[in-house]
């Protein structure tokens, strides 16, 4: 058996004394050999002194070298190679075309050509493996280690399997080069020096380098201390125009700006300027033209609009598609936007100062939610005022600048005991009625200028009320006074949904003050419901739908006694107030209070994804529409284009679940309708959302070869271009051995130091007693 | 009964008084207003069909335990001439009521008046009155004295201090919407014109106690035969104008609150305010 081949060797002390007897014992050595040197002060040979000095330092040496125990340590010494770590870019970027779309050869994408690259270095990191360790890494925004004989095997496959897999293998959601360089530079095995990094990426970095490079990254990269070499991964698909971001508030308030951050990013484009369009389910809402220049990498553009209604809205930003673009995804962005009310615009309008006027005014005014225009009729033509005009502070009633110019700006228009005839106002109830059908809000509220008293029988304007008004000439006041009660829609509806409980509710209703009298009607429209209502059957308060408007009859102008009355028997205001409230938000649409809901588990979906919506299907009267069945329009927020699908039926709680097929990245608006036994409408509801890769990383998907670059560059790398060969890379190579044994032999313990010391002692005796000294 | 609308007996446009007092005595000088009213009320507009009382603008006269009725032609005068300036419908009853009446809550517009110093209400009474005026109700304190500091306006003062402890009757502000809610007025007059400020009270943003030194009701009173029952001092027949204007511009802001401080009005009432 042959023992271990040493290559090396050196001394070593074998003592075990600790360090400080060590210097005891030299410093007591040195004592001695000065002592015995006075001795020999008076000797007039310096030789014969010298001789004697020597031979007594000899013999010191010696004595401390015993003490030492010297021996030889024997090693098999090895050379330690260096490492190269080998990073190659996984993230979803790497996907896309590597050669723009327009240069005629057939696609590759950007990790197929990583994959042939690697494969045709392979002689050359086989003769770089015989210096250096070569760790290979996959990175996106974490580092993965890598199998190479698994990726030249992808690389020898073709068609589906090959595109299949190479998908699988790109697919991380980021990228960050320099965390990715940094924790490569830090594992790899045996803690072997770094020789150098390689890294082969498109350089579409999402993380701390998405900017470019920076100071504190540049640190970093330093810290590294070793040079990076970066492989561009296509770099000649460098003509792209992205939409990098699109930035905007969650939600915005409706008939308020809304501001679209937008930054666009352009490779590859000459000084030109390129339409940038915001979109509504196909409809342009807003447009801008931003000059993009190659200069430039990024623009910044605003986009602004302003929304018209609430709602839940998919909205989509893009650029035109460009001849020769590497990507085409990126050229629209897609998101949802939430409009709400920061407040309920309400047009109070009034025929006469009255108590009833008055206590709605106090409370609308007092409701921070409510943003409230009033014109009241102070003084009508057969009144004399006593007084020149000067002298009062009337303004003339500006009906025009009202109902024509700023009515759409209104949530809720209110006629108060209001007769529109003496203001010549029939030339605007067709843009009222209008109004109301397109979505806005209505309230007319009883007296003896209201209803059929105030000339609306026949016009536009009781087409969209839910009551028939009496012909001309038939009774419009009825002034037997009446104790209400809720009417079998008033027992679930939301306006009258004082109290919690059925029993505790009506008993509320039936408390409350009589009422004077009411406006009589001559009938109910199909939709009406009546909310409230005497005790013989009088409707007092009736709601109905117009269109996409909604609109409520309050048939008594003494509502205010809810209020004050109430409060004088005890009740308190609670009730006039409650109901008041809840009567705005419901004529408003307020999302809380809407019969039928559709509601999107998320805001974002992924491409592929399958999506469900859940429906919660209640009758305009807020009863469960059991058995209904669902149709659903699906609306593409970027052409407009909508889709038919069938949905579920609903079941006997009124809830369904609603499953769309995965669709393309896009904006998107359900709309699901509802329709009871009889095939009429039960109701709708609309919900957005947005299918999109999530993450960054498909968000700017450009190569960045200047980034890979600039990175290399700080480190004392270079760019790399596939030509370059590997072997002549100028990678730092650290001298640097390993031990694999080791032995020691002890060099004090033979007869040779005993019959030296001998020696010198003896030597140095006989010459003193030679020489006469003691 | 109605001011607007409808015709009406006579009686309760010059001679009427709260509907608990004793008739007036029929004369030829009443017969002749009675037939002149008639007139004037057929040429105003009529409205066919209107809700009954509750609908319309009625007076509430505190009954106190003092001299509660010292101008009876007072109110049922300024009802008159709130229906025949504006737009409000009114009715010419006068309800005089307790401090406790549930029946006040009925009337959002109460009147405190008296020459002479005003009994302090019962504690359930000064309740009745705290809840009143804390949930929407509007009390108006003429004092029929005219004498600033004299012994109704201090007992008004205690009364008021003692149904809402904390609240101060304060000067109210020239340029507050109360002197612009229907006419443009620059002071506050009366039969009188010796208090030279009104004097208030706000509760959630509104003012609800107004206190008047100067007589208001007593420049708007008439004597049984019409004619005005007192002289207007130092101003005469203007000074009287004026007292009406500020009587409609108090229930015009009762019933209208500070709806010209809208945004829509200031420019119109700063014009004319320079003129």
């Amino acid at each position: 058996m042959n023992g271990p081949a040493y290559n090396a060797w050196r001394l070593t002390a074998l003592t075990n004394l600790p360090s400080y007897a060590l210097g005891l014992i030299g410093l007591a050595l040195l004592a001695a050999l000065w002592l015995s040197t006075r001795g020999t002060v008076g000797e007039p040979s310096r030789g014969k002194r010298a001789l004697l000095t020597t031979l007594r330092a000899l013999a010191c040496l010696l004595v401390f070298a015993l003490v030492l125990e010297p021996g030889l340590e024997l090693r098999a010494e090895t050379r330690v190679r260096a490492r190269i770590a080998m990073l190659l870019d996984t993230s979803k970027s790497m996907r896309f075309a590597a050669q723009p779309a327009s240069s005629g050869s057939a696609q590759v994408s950007r990790m197929d050509a990583l994959l042939r690259w690697f494969a045709a270095k392979q002689p050359e990191l086989r003769e770089l493996s015989s210096r250096f360790q070569i760790d290979l890494y996959g990175f996106d925004k974490e580092i993965e280690p890598q199998d190479a004989p698994k990726l030249l095997a992808l690389n020898a496959t073709t068609g589906a399997a090959h595109a299949q897999q190479l998908e699988q293998l790109a697919a991380g959601n980021a990228t960050d080069l320099l965390s990715s360089l940094a924790a490569a530079a830090k594992s790899g095995s045996g803690g072997r020096p770094l020789a150098g990094l390689v890294i082969a990426s498109d350089g579409a970095d999402n993380a701390s380098l998405a900017e470019g490079m920076n100071k504190k990254a540049q640190e970093q990269l330093q810290q590294l201390a070793a040079p990076v070499f970066a492989l561009p991964i296509g770099a000649t698909a460098i003509k792209d125009l992205a939409l990098e971001r699109v930035r905007v508030d969650d939600f915005a308030f409706v008939r308020s700006p809304v501001k679209i951050a937008v930054r666009l990013a352009a490779r590859g484009f000459a000084h030109q300027m390129v339409p940038l369009t915001l979109k509504r389910e196909g409809q342009v809402i807003a447009e801008q033209r931003v000059l993009i220049d190659e200069k430039v990498p990024f623009t910044e553009a605003e986009l602004t609009f302003v929304p018209d209604r609430t709602g839940k809205f998919a909205f989509t930003v893009s650029v035109p598609v460009y001849d020769g673009e590497a990507i085409v995804e990126n050229n629209a962005k897609s998101f949802v936007l939430n409009v709400i009310r920061d407040r309920v615009r309400v047009l109070q309008v009034v025929g006469r100062p009255s108590w009833d006027e008055r206590f709605l005014r106090q409370l609308l005014k007092k409701d921070p939610n409510v943003d409230l225009i009033s014109f009241f009729i102070l003084r009508t033509p057969g009144d004399d005022s006593h007084s020149s005009q000067d002298e009062l502070s009337l303004i003339p009633f500006p009906t025009n600048e009202i109902f024509q110019e700023q009515l759409r700006t209104f949530d809720l228009v209110i006629f108060q005991n209001f007769n529109h005839r003496p203001y010549r106002m029939s030339q605007y109830l067709d843009g009222i009625a209008s109004y109301i059908r397109e979505g806005g809000a209505f309230a007319m509220i009883g007296g003896d200028q209201s209803f059929g008293a105030g000339d609306y029988s026949g016009s536009p304007l009781e087409e969209i009320l839910p009551v028939v008004l009496p012909a001309p000439g038939e009774p419009t006041i009825d002034e037997m006074p009446l104790q209400l009660q809720l009417g079998d829609a008033g027992k679930r509806h939301p306006i009258t949904e004082l109290l919690p409980g059925a029993a505790q509710n009506a008993a509320l209703w039936a408390g409350l003050p009589k009422l004077p009298g009411l406006n009589t009607i001559a009938g109910l429209r199909a939709n009406a419901q009546v909310l409230l209502q005497s005790s013989d059957g009088r409707p007092a308060l009736v709601v109905g739908e117009a269109g996409q408007g909604r609109s409520m009859a309050l048939l008594t102008d003494s509502s205010w006694m809810w209020s004050l009355v109430a409060a004088g028997e005890e009740l308190g205001p609670r009730a006039y107030e409650s109901f008041w409230h809840a009567a705005i938000r419901w004529l408003v649409r307020d999302p809380a209070l809407t019969p039928m809901r559709l509601h999107a588990e998320r805001a974002v979906y992924e491409p592929g994804e399958p999506i469900q919506l859940d429906a919660q299907v209640r009758g305009s009267d807020y009863g469960a529409s059991a058995g209904a069945a669902l149709s659903v329009q699906l609306f593409s927020g970027a052409s407009g284009a909508s889709a038919p699908f069938a949905g579920p039926i609903a079941g006997a709680d009124g809830n369904a679940t609603v499953q769309l097929p995965a669709l393309p990245a896009g904006a998107y608006r359900a709309q699901v309708i509802a329709r009871g036994a009889n095939g009429q409408v039960a109701g709708t509801a609309e919900e957005a959302f947005v299918v999109a890769p999530s993450g960054a990383e498909l968000e700017d998907v450009s190569p960045r070869p200047e980034l890979l670059e600039a990175l290399a560059k700080a480190t004392g790398g270079a760019r790399i271009s596939e030509s370059d060969s590997l072997t002549a890379l100028p990678f730092h190579d650290p001298n640097r051995v390993e031990v694999g044994q080791r032995t020691t032999r002890p060099l004090w313990d033979t007869w040779l130091v005993l019959l030296a010391l001998c020696l010198v002692v003896g030597s140095e005796w006989l010459l003193r007693r030679r020489w006469g000294y003691a | 009964m109605r001011c607007k609308g409808r015709s009406r007996p006579l009686t309760h446009w010059y001679g009427a008084r709260p509907v608990n007092d004793d008739s007036p005595t029929p004369s030829r000088r009443r017969f002749l207003q009675g037939v002149l009213a008639t007139a004037l009320v057929a040429a105003l507009p009529r409205r066919a069909e209107a809700f009954g009382e509750a609908s319309r603008l009625s007076f509430a006269l505190l009954r106190h335990g003092g001299r509660w009725d010292v101008r009876p032609e007072g109110l049922p005068r300024l009802s008159w001439e709130i229906s025949r300036r504006t737009s409000i419908d009114t009715s010419p009853q006068v309800r005089p009521l307790g401090l406790a009446d549930p029946e006040l809550f009925h009337h959002p517009f109460a009147v405190l008046s008296s020459d002479q110093a005003v009994p302090m209400p019962s504690d359930a009474e000064l309740a009745g009155l705290r809840r009143y005026l804390s949930y929407g109700g509007f009390l108006f304190i003429d004092d029929a004295s005219a004498t600033p500091q004299g012994p109704f306006e201090q007992s008004a003062r205690a009364l008021v201090a003692a149904a809402l402890p904390g609240a101060q009757l304060k000067a109210i502000p020239r340029d507050h919407v109360l002197y612009k809610s229907f006419y443009l007025l620059s002071e506050p007059v009366g039969r009188a014109a010796v208090a030279p400020e009104l004097f208030g009270i706000e509760l959630g943003g509104r003012l609800a106690v107004v206190l008047c030194g100067n007589d208001l009701l007593g420049a708007l009173a008439r004597d049984p035969y019409g004619s005005w029952e007192f002289d207007a001092t130092p101003g005469g027949e203007p000074q009287r104008e004026h007292a009406i204007r500020l009587g409609v511009n108090l229930v015009m802001y009762s019933m209208c609150l500070d709806y010209k401080e809208d945004q829509v009005h200031i420019p119109f009432i700063m014009k004319r305010r320079r003129i």
